[in-house]
This record gives structure tokens, C-alpha cells and sequence, in this order.
């Protein structure tokens, strides 16, 4: 890996936790666990489309892993681990079947990966399957806001890797 | 593979909509009266709302602590010294909705269908 | 866009056009010195129901024996003098001598004296002598009572306590009135003392759990139509003395809890204070009165729990008896 990639893997990784510590901030959307804008997804969308699945990996779960000891709340860094994991390898699957130009559907369903990670690690953790009556509320959120992000992302890529 | 970008816009269409349909059918279920109180797999409690009093239950885990409100035959979480508070911002429980301590592993429900009694005899 | 509009709203079309099931509408009161909970189905069901606690209420302060206004009250500090009663009053008088003499005795509601005298009714438990017990004995036989024509007299030395018909006649009665105000499914719980009106609103029967006089939970359910079903026991009221425990359905020949064979009866039939005065006679007869009693008179069906933990039940209801899963392999005796 040369130095220039590693320094704007180090940059995106960066401005991930940036956006995530600010996110940290605002009051909750909904009174459901996980449910977030997640906007440090951005960066996540972005880096699918312009590095390879190893750099991507590596951005996304040194992301989780000090976003978690910054919130200070490492029980969600199980949850958020599984989701980014899930949300990840479905997203690198689908960037091979979707252009640039609709890197916002792409953003949805890695979205929609997300939360079905989290509630499956829900599951296994608390031992109980009533967590996924969250589900339908969190993928109604996640589409909403994987869309959202998704566009910016769409953005950026377009503009940057011109 | 499938490469048609329309296709892909429209699996993002049925899982809203799917989701959708889903939370109107859950916000729109009727609850009973059995709420069981769950922790870590286990039931600490089967409470009959409508035969209940009015009363606190403090439940520790670990050394944390959720306070949990039975009042007028409704249920919720008034205090917990989680850090993220989602239990309590929950409000009151909902037939659809469980309410659920992600850190305590405490959830909170209503028991589905009962025992298929009307009623018991005794 | 516009695809995914159309399958939202067919969706949500199909959801808000599925089958509406009638209203459940359910009240509580505490009432007859138990706790109630009255659920009925329907768009008027809570005026209903509303009417039905009414009328409990108001028997409640007809008959209570603590409650200085009542009638039953009245009776008791007459001194043997006439006092004025109302028609439910007499009627459920007449019903309980009527069925003292069909139960040879087993059911007597001058009891009250003894009922006493053991604390049950003030909570201040204590084994009496016998002598104490056969002196109070010589003043309980409801026959001597007299009610007729709006009027009752009981002989100084006795007194009257309702306590073992009044909950199955409240539940009659408030099942009346839900009938009355076209109420078509409800059922009635009044502590453990169940009525239900047709059926569930989705035609299915009403399944009533029957409670483990022995533990913690049920025996089995039974499934049932515009029936009653009421289970006496003696783990309803009880003390323990001496390793000993005693309980409160005592037996008017002896004075003593009954002591006859039965840890419970149940009862099921159509007529609520049938019901109730019933479970109270047979589980003082003990099986083999009760068969007796029951092959003499029929119209009910019952399910009795011996003392030890065997069931016997009448071959009618035997088909819309469920043994519960915990209490499999426990024997069965069917009575025809």
C-alpha cells in the first residue's frame, strides 16, 4: 500500500469518527435502540466505491472499534460490529452489479444489511427473539437514511474520482 | 447476475414498503394483559396488568439498575442507570413494541396470546 | 416512485380492510370481598358492563354481614324479630334452603356462628374446642329460617351469611343484565368463580383453566359454551396449627373443615348459583356422596381433585376436558 493511499485511508477514517462523535451529540431520532441517521456512513459508501475490499475492511472496523470507545459504550460495539460487518460484504457484493449512478440503492440495502446484522447479534446476545420486533422500524429508518447518505456519498465519488 | 439498476431500485422499494407494512400491522396489534420481564434469556416476572396494583420493581444487573413503573395497568421503564436511556425514552409498552435494555438485557413484552386461557377457575 | 406508492397503499388497503374484531371492553371492582374482572365484547359492551357492576354492587350491600346497612346485617341483630327483605334476597334464601335439604345438609348457611368462632372471619385463627364447636352446632340449620313475602325471620340465637351462594348468584345476575343489554360474548371472573355468556367473539370456546388445589398453576382447562364453572377448595382460606392446616369450608355436621376426600370441586353447568352452592356441597359430601348426589340429580357436570391428586369427573365432560401437559399420567375416573 503506498503512502498516499494509506495517508487518505487515514484522512477518510478520520473524518468517519469526526461525523460519528458529532452524530454522538444529537438527541436520539427515536426512542429504539440503534436507530440512527449514521451519517459517518458516508465515508463507509464512498470508500466502497474507490478502494479495494481489504482497505475498505480495514476503514470500517477501525471506525467501529474507536467509535465505540469514544461513545464510550462498548456493549453497542458488538452490535454496530455486526452490522458494519454484514452491511460491508453486501455493499462490496453489490458494487460489482451497481454503477455510480445509483450508488444511493447500493446505500439502502447496505443499510438494510446493517440493521439486519445488529438484530441478529441482538438475538444471540440478549437471548431473545422479542428484538426483532424493532426490526420493521429500523429498516424503515435505514432506508430512509441509507438513501440520504447514500446520495452524498453518490456525490462525492462522483466529484472526487473524477 | 443481475446488472438492470431498476431491479435493484426496486428491492429497496419492497423492503420499505415490506417494513413499512410491518410497523403499521405491529403499532396497530392489540395487547393482553400477561407482560413478562425478561432478563438475559430468563423471565423474572409474568405480571397480569389488569389484576396488578400499582407498584415499582427494581431490577439490578450487574450492578446496574432499571426501575421499572406499573401504573393504571400500564407498564414502563421510569429510571435506568444505563448509559444510553433508550428503555426509558421508550415510554409506556406498547402491544407491538417491546421494550428493550439493550446494556441491562432486559426486555420487556407483552406475552403472546397467554396460555390460552380466558380465565381461570379456583 | 409512482410503483412503490401503488404497493404501499394496496398494502396498506389490504391491512385496514382485514376483519375488525368487535371491541373487548373490560371493567374490575372489587366486590364481595374478591376481586373481579369483567370483560365483555361488542360497541356497547362498557354501558354493559357498567350496569352489571351495578347490580353486584348493590347485592354486595344487600348481603353483606359486616356491613351495618345491609339486609343480611339486619337479620343477624334482630333478635329474632321480622325484618323487611328484598326479592333477590328472598330468593336467594328459599335457593339455599332448597339446596340444604336436596345436599342432606352439606351446604347450610346459618354456618356462620362456627365460621367465627375458627377466625375465618376476622383473620384471628384459633382451633376451637369441641365442646365450644357442638354448642354453637345446636344453632345452625337454615330450615328454621323463614323468608317469605318480603319478609325474614330468624331465630335469635343464629345468623346468616350468604357467603357460599352470593358470588354465583352476583354472577347470574350480572350475566343477566349483559344479556339484557344484548351482549352475545363476555365472561365473567369473579375470583376464581367463572360465567361466561355464548362464546368467544371468534366462535371458538372459552377455555377456563382449572386450578391445582396441590400447587402453583392448573390441572387442566376445560372448554365451554354460555357455561359456569366454579371450583371450591380449601386452599382458598386456611391456617396451619400445629403442623396441622385448616381451612375454610367447614362441614355444618361437624363443625370442622370438611374433611371428606376433595382438595377441590368444580362445577359446570348453566346456572351460576347452581354452580356455586354446588362446589361447595360436593367437595363437603366427598367423592362418594357427590357421585351419589350427582347420579340423583344430574343437570351439572363436575371435576373433583381428591387429596390425593386423583380426578374424577363426570363422562359428560370428559370430551371438553384438557389435561395439562405437567399433569399427564394422573388417574382419571369418569363417573356416568
Amino acid at each position: 500500500m503506498d503512502l498516499k493511499k494509506l495517508t487518505r485511508l487515514a484522512m477518510l477514517t478520520a473524518f468517519a469518527l469526526i461525523i460519528f462523535t458529532i452524530e454522538l451529540q444529537l438527541p436520539a431520532l427515536a426512542p429504539i435502540p440503534g436507530m440512527k441517521l449514521g451519517l459517518a456512513n458516508i465515508v463507509t459508501v464512498y470508500a466502497v466505491y474507490s478502494f479495494n475490499a481489504g482497505e475498505t475492511a480495514s476503514l470500517v472496523i477501525i471506525r467501529v472499534l474507536l467509535g465505540s470507545l469514544i461513545a464510550g459504550n462498548l456493549m453497542a460495539m458488538a452490535y454496530s460490529l455486526g452490522g458494519a460487518m454484514l452491511c460491508l460484504l453486501g455493499m462490496l457484493f453489490l458494487r460489482k452489479v451497481i454503477d455510480k449512478k445509483h450508488i444511493w440503492v447500493c446505500s439502502v440495502l447496505g443499510a438494510v444489511l446493517h440493521n439486519v446484522g445488529q438484530t441478529i447479534v441482538a438475538i444471540v446476545l440478549m437471548q431473545t427473539k422479542t428484538v426483532i420486533f424493532y426490526l420493521p422500524f429500523l429498516l424503515v429508518s435505514g432506508c430512509v437514511a441509507g438513501a440520504l447518505t447514500g446520495m452524498a456519498a453518490q456525490l462525492v465519488v462522483n466529484r472526487l474520482n473524477k | 447476475m443481475i446488472r438492470s439498476q431498476k431491479f435493484w431500485a426496486a428491492v429497496c422499494a419492497v423492503i420499505f414498503a415490506g417494513s413499512l407494512i410491518w410497523c403499521i400491522v405491529l403499532l396497530t396489534m392489540k395487547p393482553g394483559d400477561t407482560v413478562t420481564i425478561t432478563q438475559d434469556g430468563k423471565t423474572l416476572y409474568t405480571i397480569d396488568l389488569s389484576k396488578e396494583p400499582d407498584r415499582t420493581i427494581e431490577i439490578t444487573y450487574e450492578g446496574r439498575k432499571n426501575i421499572i413503573e406499573i401504573k393504571g395497568g400500564r407498564v414502563h421503564i421510569l429510571e435506568a442507570d444505563c448509559p444510553d436511556k433508550v428503555c426509558v425514552n421508550t415510554g409506556w409498552l406498547t402491544a407491538g413494541i417491546p421494550i428493550v435494555c439493550l446494556p441491562n438485557k432486559l426486555v420487556i413484552e407483552y406475552a403472546d396470546n397467554d396460555t390460552g386461557l380466558d380465565a381461570v377457575a379456583g | 416512485m409512482k410503483k412503490l406508492l401503488a404497493i404501499v397503499s394496496a398494502a396498506l388497503m389490504l391491512v385496514s380492510c382485514g376483519s375488525v374484531p368487535e371491541q373487548k371492553h373490560t371493567r374490575t371492582l372489587f366486590c364481595m370481598d374478591t376481586y373481579m374482572t369483567l370483560t365483555a365484547y361488542g360497541d356497547k359492551a362498557d354501558e354493559a358492563l357498567r350496569s352489571a357492576c351495578d347490580a353486584m354492587e348493590i347485592l354486595d350491600e344487600e348481603w353483606s354481614v359486616t356491613n351495618p346497612n345491609s339486609e343480611i346485617y339486619a337479620a343477624n341483630h334482630a333478635e329474632g324479630k321480622t325484618v323487611p327483605i328484598s326479592e333477590e334476597t328472598e330468593h336467594i334464601i328459599k335457593f339455599a334452603k332448597e339446596i340444604s335439604q336436596q345436599t342432606d345438609g352439606a351446604l347450610d348457611i346459618t354456618i356462620f356462628p362456627v365460621l367465627q368462632l375458627w377466625g375465618f372471619t376476622t383473620d384471628n385463627y384459633r382451633v376451637p374446642d369441641d365442646s365450644e364447636i357442638q354448642k354453637l352446632l345446636e344453632s345452625v340449620d337454615c330450615s328454621k329460617i323463614i323468608a317469605d313475602n318480603g319478609s325474614l325471620k330468624l331465630p335469635s340465637d343464629m345468623m346468616l351469611d350468604l357467603g357460599s351462594v352470593a358470588k354465583g348468584y352476583a354472577a347470574k345476575a350480572a350475566a343477566d343484565v349483559l344479556k339484557m343489554n344484548g351482549i352475545k360474548s363476555a365472561i365473567l371472573d369473579l375470583g376464581g368463580n367463572i360465567q361466561t355468556i355464548g362464546l368467544k367473539p371468534d366462535g371458538s370456546e372459552w377455555n377456563i383453566g382449572i386450578r391445582d388445589p396441590g400447587a402453583d398453576g392448573i390441572v387442566g382447562t376445560v372448554s365451554v359454551e354460555d357455561r359456569s364453572v366454579v371450583t371450591s377448595g380449601g386452599y382458598e382460606r386456611f391456617f396451619t396449627q400445629d403442623g396441622v392446616t385448616y381451612h375454610h369450608i367447614l362441614d355444618p355436621k361437624t363443625g370442622k373443615p370438611a374433611n371428606n376426600g376433595f382438595a377441590s370441586v368444580t362445577i359446570i353447568g348453566e346456572d351460576g348459583v347452581n354452580c356455586d352452592a354446588l362446589s361447595t356441597s360436593l367437595f363437603i359430601m366427598g367423592p362418594d356422596k357427590a357421585e351419589e348426589y350427582w347420579k340423583q340429580q344430574g343437570g351439572f357436570d363436575y371435576i373433583g381433585i381428591t387429596d390425593s391428586g386423583e380426578l374424577i369427573l363426570t363422562k359428560s365432560i370428559a370430551d371438553s376436558f384438557k389435561l395439562d401437559s405437567d399433569h399427564m399420567g394422573v388417574k382419571m375416573t369418569f363417573v356416568e
